[in-house]
């Protein structure tokens, strides 16, 4: 797999080193700063590439048309959304994904056929609702051109799921609870699996049938 | 009609004070306050600092009532952050945006904004006062 990545700052860096450790993939990372791209070059090497990550002339020379994924993670929106624009509209590379400074962009990136986003706010969000002791939804990934998500929830006490089978639950078409976690660790359930408050539940959900679910998992929706 | 003009340039302080003689109503954003001293006296359109790519700003602008919008920043992406967010979220009938990358243009123009490339112009126009003063050699 060959992927892009827009933007060598402490995102791009951190998505590098990363990305180095998976086998069967190559990465390039291009830096506008000239500076900053000889100082990550010291570090990485080659992969590192100093240019204008939304330049199509240059994302053509660092071989976007051959790329999987463009990932473009600089500090700034509008070179985000142009870098995977061109890659997806004149490059027809298939998967791409934006950082999202302002949280106010976001949609308008999804609506304009970014692949996904990244926002420090989402994912901050995130880390603390895990860490809350009632946690008990947490997005994982959302699939956007099916309309669905993937939950982790956790099985309060007293919840309406608490104690039964899954045969017995009636939960919204479409839910698809693919594994859950107990004391004796994770188990692919069937409709014997009783839930029991604590249970870690990985969930794919509807968008419109997240509120339901969370009616359903939790005693009361307020956190 | 009512026009929220994105970059105080020399393009856009022109433009600003073209449309204000034609008693179009029209509010200037620019990022720096500095940049509205291009705009002369009389100008009597409304004046804004802030960014074009900012919601608050925008809004502030009045982009959620204006006829038209058009990015004359100096960055190309981001002209076209405020375009797509003028057209897609605030619903702005005309929206026009220049991105001086030809390519760039031409691909944003093909997905659906309305964009111009000075550098383009530039370019045809060099070429042909160069092709008819060197006459056909």
């Amino acid at each position: 797999m060959y992927i892009i990545v827009v933007g060598g700052g402490i995102v791009g860096y951190g998505l590098a080193l990363e990305l180095q450790r998976v086998s069967d993939t190559e990465v390039t990372i291009v830096e506008l700063s000239a500076s900053r791209a000889s100082q990550l070059r010291d570090e990485l090497g080659e992969m590192v590439v100093h240019g204008d990550g939304s330049e199509i002339a240059f994302l053509e020379r660092v071989g976007a048309r051959r790329a999987d994924m463009v990932i473009a993670v600089t500090a700034d929106d509008g070179a985000n959304l142009v870098a995977c624009q061109v890659a997806k509209h004149w490059f027809g590379v298939a998967r791409t994904v934006a950082r999202v400074n302002d949280p106010r962009n976001e949609a308008l990136f999804l609506k304009l056929g970014i692949t996904s986003t990244v926002s420090a706010a989402g994912a901050v969000m995130a880390q603390i609702e895990t860490s809350l002791p009632q946690h008990t939804l947490v997005p994982l990934m959302a699939l956007q051109s099916a309309g669905l998500k993937v939950m982790d929830m956790r099985v309060q006490d007293g919840a309406t799921v608490a104690g039964h089978a899954l045969r017995d639950l009636k939960f919204p078409t479409g839910v698809l609870i693919a594994v859950v976690v107990g004391p004796n660790g994770a188990r692919v359930p069937d409709g014997d699996t009783v839930l029991t408050p604590g249970d870690e539940i990985i969930a794919v959900i509807p968008h419109e049938a997240e509120h339901l679910v969370r009616a359903m998992v939790t005693v009361n929706d307020g956190m | 009609m009512r026009v929220v003009i994105m970059g105080c340039g020399r393009v856009g302080a022109g433009l600003a004070q073209q449309l204000a003689t034609e008693a179009h109503e029209v509010t200037i954003i620019d990022t720096n306050a500095f940049a509205f001293q291009r705009l002369l006296p009389e100008f009597v359109g409304k004046r804004l600092v802030g960014s074009g790519t900012d919601d608050r700003t925008l809004i502030d602008a009045g982009i959620e009532h204006a006829d038209c919008f058009i990015a004359l920043a100096s960055g190309d992406n981001r002209n076209i952050l405020a375009s797509e967010k003028a057209k897609e979220v605030y619903g702005v009938k005309t929206v026009v945006t220049r991105v001086r990358d030809p390519l760039r243009s031409e691909m944003f123009g093909r997905l659906g904004l309305q964009t111009f490339s000075p550098t383009k112009f530039g370019i045809d126009l060099a070429h042909q006062a160069l092709v008819t003063a060197a006459g056909g050699q």
